[in-house]
């Protein structure tokens, strides 16, 4: 215990005198810097934005004159997105994602206006945030750092020197790691610092949204992460010959890790499980509306069926005589079967996709880059998942508004025709009484219980590096 | 001598797995690429079928009413991409390349993207441009990082110094030979790229290759400049690194990220409102106003009749034009917008290679922004036609029967893009010429140690 901490410090103390630690870090706080700026500046920005547009399209909802309840079912209204807080941390998905969806009777539309769509091919490199920087930065400076710390003692002879003092391979294996996982931390504190600045100087954050429980589980992953990181450079550098091989295996590793085997995975994702294109799906949803029934279609046998048991409950002749106004019945019946349709194949869709990306999720196993990624996006409330309870709540809200109307209709207009050209219709103090559309954010727990694999794996990486230096410290030679 | 030195080089049996393993990574690529042609080429199919399927239903089931019936036809515009799309996908997997439209409000359709994992997304394709961009340089950095630190570690320089009396040249040949082994794994891969994608000879590919090695030239250019600061093999392979780091990962990101923040595209949503309201609202307005507005743009139909008893096809698409006018100045912002941003990335690139390398791989296989915005463009054009072949048919009731429905086939979008050879090549040249002339300089004031 007492070498390991010997050690650590002596580590620590080279490191930290040396030229290249002091450029590195200047450079690392620079980079640190940016990232937040415009994580902040993009945060606040589009948050504001969307909060404005969201409001402008409930103003002018409200503002809708008295008139028949279909009307305001095709009139419709928009559903945006809300950042999470820590996007700032971890963009995620959502520079890919649709930001805004247009809500309207009979017909679920695509989400919108995704960063990506706007965005020139520079995209294509990815972006900086804080996330990236303490994932697939902070280790490439933690290899350049840690590479040599005993390959160079090998080569110089130190080593044997060091052996023969009594201090045995695992505890100068220990040593090093703990002395390269301190500066680990000591990068990755203005990392920590910076969001929390960017927390406090938010006025509000979203009840619900569980940032402060969220922001724990963040630094816990980056923490194993890290460990890991300083694990690897110090076994790496112990197994090898010198401390150019030592690099070279080291950048070998960080390549595979961090660039080639995410993209390839989930190459192979895509390629096991292939989904439909836009147009393929709309075809295949249009199949099944047509075979179930068209509510548009006069002569639909669904329909006609259904006006005639309709009516034959209610003891009437013609849908005059029923009591509540039967095309609103109708369109309510329609509704629900094309949402019925359409959902079921959304939801067949988001399967494959789920299937393509669990590709990627099992390769957490191999990969820890890609489990803290996974799970850092879950945290962040910037992944798949997130993205679908956006879209989930959109649908749910476009379908209670539908149906909404359709019970208005139902409820307040005559079956008879307008008399005098002057259509039915209602006051609009009903449009005021729907509620706006709200996304919330899922509980943690849903977050854990979906993202558990990326959880686990990154726990389990954390552990396997205490087995990686057992393995080591036997395997390693002092020449 | 030369072809000796070659031998001895290709021969290190590290190289021979660097090179298996890039021609693996490579042939990877170049099968995504071309899936991704395949996939392209399904929907346009599927689309074909679509619209021939859903034309034919519908004047089956409205075979009197041409207003009804164009409420529900819609018509493809497709954005075919070309061969080398394969071989730089770039934005061309987030835009959508069919647009579906029915001729009400164009604004209200012309946005909707397709349906996309975003995991997929957010991790990128693998295409070859990919392998080219980031990785090629790798190769690049290990082939050249020790070229002369490793004759002074090994002691070997004097010898040369003795043996040669022009040492740059010495220099020169070794990195040559290095150049000619990645050259020629890219045109292997090229090659593979042709037979595999079934790639056309033409001028695109030939941009695209000479792209790729002015690319490789800049990086054995930067290699050069390093090696000759006779640093030692770990340090020149450290700086090589961190330009690899600072070229490919930090800069093009960090660009990304200011251009995302200094131009928010909030016109975007502003016409998605507008157009909304610009429709809705005209079903509680007065009809002559709106009818009045519709004329002020079309004074072509003001003969038509509008106000007859029954209600009037005339009126509701006058109504979805109004959406569209309403809604028209925000569009403009947005297309201005989104020009400013690929105007702002061009110049950045102008001084880093690997951004312009990607611009203009993209720029070539026409899966670019500015592609995709020339494509919304025509989309315009081509709604606006069709609303200009059906609105005397709807306004005057004419006889659906009467309708050459053959003639209603997808239309496929033609891109004017000409590839600038000029603004591709310069920076490129320019950079290695710079490169090149300080290396060599500063090997000479370093004298011959």
């Amino acid at each position: 215990m007492k070498q390991t901490k010997i050690i650590a410090g002596h580590f620590l103390k080279i490191v930290i005198r040396s030229r290249a630690m002091t450029i590195v870090f200047l450079a690392w706080l620079l980079l640190v810097a940016y990232a937040a700026i415009t994580g902040y500046e993009t945060y606040t920005a589009q948050q504001q934005m969307r909060i404005n547009f969201q409001q402008q399209a409930r103003q002018s909802w409200e503002a809708n004159p008295d008139k028949h309840p279909h009307r305001m079912a095709h009139f419709g209204t928009f559903a945006f997105r809300q950042k999470h807080p820590l996007s700032m941390f971890d963009y995620g998905m959502e520079s890919y994602t649709g930001n805004a969806v247009y809500l309207e009777a009979h017909k679920q539309n695509t989400v919108n206006f995704s960063e990506a769509g706007f965005s020139t091919g520079l995209l294509r490199f990815g972006e900086i945030s804080l996330a990236m920087l303490v994932q697939i930065v902070l280790p490439l400076v933690l290899f350049f750092l840690g590479f040599n710390a005993i390959a160079q003692q090998k080569e110089n002879g130190t080593l044997k020197v060091l052996l023969s003092q009594g201090a045995g391979f695992r505890s100068i294996i220990w040593g090093n790691s703990v002395g390269l996982f301190t500066l680990a931390l000591i990068f990755l504190l203005p990392v920590v610092l910076v969001l929390l600045v960017q927390l406090a100087l938010q006025s509000t954050l979203p009840a619900g949204g569980a940032v402060w429980a969220r922001t724990i589980g963040l630094l816990f992953g980056c923490l194993c992460f890290l460990w890991l990181v300083s694990v690897v450079a110090i076994c790496v550098s112990a197994l090898s010959a010198n401390s150019r091989s030592a690099l070279l295996s080291l950048l070998g590793i960080w390549l595979l890790m961090s660039i080639v085997l995410p993209k390839t995975v989930q190459a192979i994702g895509s390629a096991l499980h292939p989904a439909p294109g836009k147009i393929e799906f709309d075809t295949a949803v249009e199949k099944d509306i047509l075979q179930i029934g068209d509510s548009h279609n006069p002569n639909d046998p669904h329909f006609k069926r259904l006006k005639d048991s309709v009516l034959k409950a209610h003891h009437a002749d013609s849908v005059q005589q029923l009591p509540f106004n039967y095309s609103g019945f109708q369109m309510r019946e329609g509704e629900r079967m094309s949402a019925e349709v359409y959902n079921q194949r959304l939801q067949q869709l988001y399967d494959v996709y789920e299937r393509q990306n669990d590709v990627s999720n099992y390769c957490s196993l191999i990969d820890p880059v890609i489990g803290i990624k996974n799970m850092s996006m879950a945290l962040a409330g910037t992944d798949f998942i997130a993205y679908r309870r956006f879209q989930d709540q959109a649908e749910d809200y476009r379908y209670q508004l539908a149906q909404t109307m359709n019970e208005l209709q139902m409820k307040y207009i005559s079956n008879s025709k307008p008399k005098d050209d002057h259509p039915h219709m209602i006051g609009k103090e009903h449009w005021a009484e729907f509620a706006d559309f709200t996304h919330t954010f899922e509980p943690v727990s849903v977050t854990v219980k979906a993202a558990w694999l990326a959880f686990t794996a990154t726990l389990l990486w954390f552990l396997l590096s205490f087995i990686l230096i057992r393995f080591t410290a036997v395997k390693a030679k002092a020449l | 001598m030369y072809r000796l030195a070659f031998k001895n080089f290709i021969r290190s049996r590290s190289v021979v797995i660097a090179l298996v393993l890039f021609l693996f990574v490579g042939l990877v690529s170049i099968v995504i690429g071309k899936q991704f042609l395949e996939k392209q080429q399904v929907s346009v199919e599927a689309v074909t079928r679509l619209q021939q399927e859903q034309i034919e239903r519908n004047v089956q089931h409205i075979p009197d009413q041409f207003g009804l019936l164009l409420y529900y036809l819609r018509f493809a515009y497709i954005n075919q991409p070309d061969p080398t799309a394969a071989l730089a996908v770039g934005q061309q997997d987030v835009n959508s390349s069919i647009q579906y439209l029915n001729i009400r409000g164009l604004e209200g359709q012309r946005y909707d993207t397709g349906l996309y994992n975003p995991y997929n997304q957010l991790t990128g394709n693998l295409d070859l441009s990919f392998v080219v961009l980031f990785l090629f340089p790798l190769l690049i950095i290990a082939f050249n990082f020790n070229v002369l630190s490793q004759e002074s570690e090994q002691g070997t320089w004097s010898l040369v110094r003795v043996q040669e009396n022009r040492p740059l040249r010495f220099i020169l040949q070794k990195l040559s030979i290095r150049l000619m082994v990645v050259l020629g794994l890219f045109f292997v891969l090229l090659l593979l790229a042709v037979i595999i994608i079934g790639l056309p000879l033409n001028e695109r590919l030939l941009a695209f290759a000479s792209t790729g090695i002015l690319y490789i030239l800049f990086w054995t250019a930067l290699s050069f400049l390093v090696i000759v600061l006779r640093r030692s093999s770990s340090i020149s392979a450290l700086m090589l690194l961190s330009a690899w780091v600072l070229l490919c990962l930090l800069l093009p990101a960090m660009v990304n990220n200011y251009i995302t923040a200094r131009y928010p595209v909030k016109e975007a949503y502003s016409t998605f409102i507008k157009q909304r309201d610009g429709y809705h609202t005209k079903w509680d307005t007065n009809e002559d106003s709106t009818m009045n507005a519709f004329f002020k743009h079309y004074p072509q139909f003001r003969e038509y009749v509008w106000n007859s008893p029954k209600f009037n096809y005339m009126w509701y698409y006058a109504m979805q034009q109004l959406g569209d006018d309403e809604s028209a100045a925000e569009g403009r912002a947005m297309r201005d917008k989104l020009l400013a941003r690929q105007a702002s990335a061009a110049n950045a690139a102008l001084f880093f290679p690997t951004m312009q390398a990607q611009l203009q791989f993209t720029a070539i296989a026409g899966t670019d922004l500015d592609r995709h915005l020339a494509y919304l463009d025509s989309t315009g054009v081509f709604h606006e036609q069709k609303k200009l072949h059906f609105y005397p048919k709807i306004f005057g009731d004419s006889a659906v029967v009467n309708e050459d429905w053959s003639k209603h086939v997808p239309q496929f979008f033609t891109a004017k893009t000409p590839v600038n050879w000029g603004d591709m090549v310069t920076p490129f040249i320019l950079f290695t010429l710079l490169l090149g002339v300080g290396g060599a300089v500063i090997f000479h004031r370093n004298g011959t140690r």
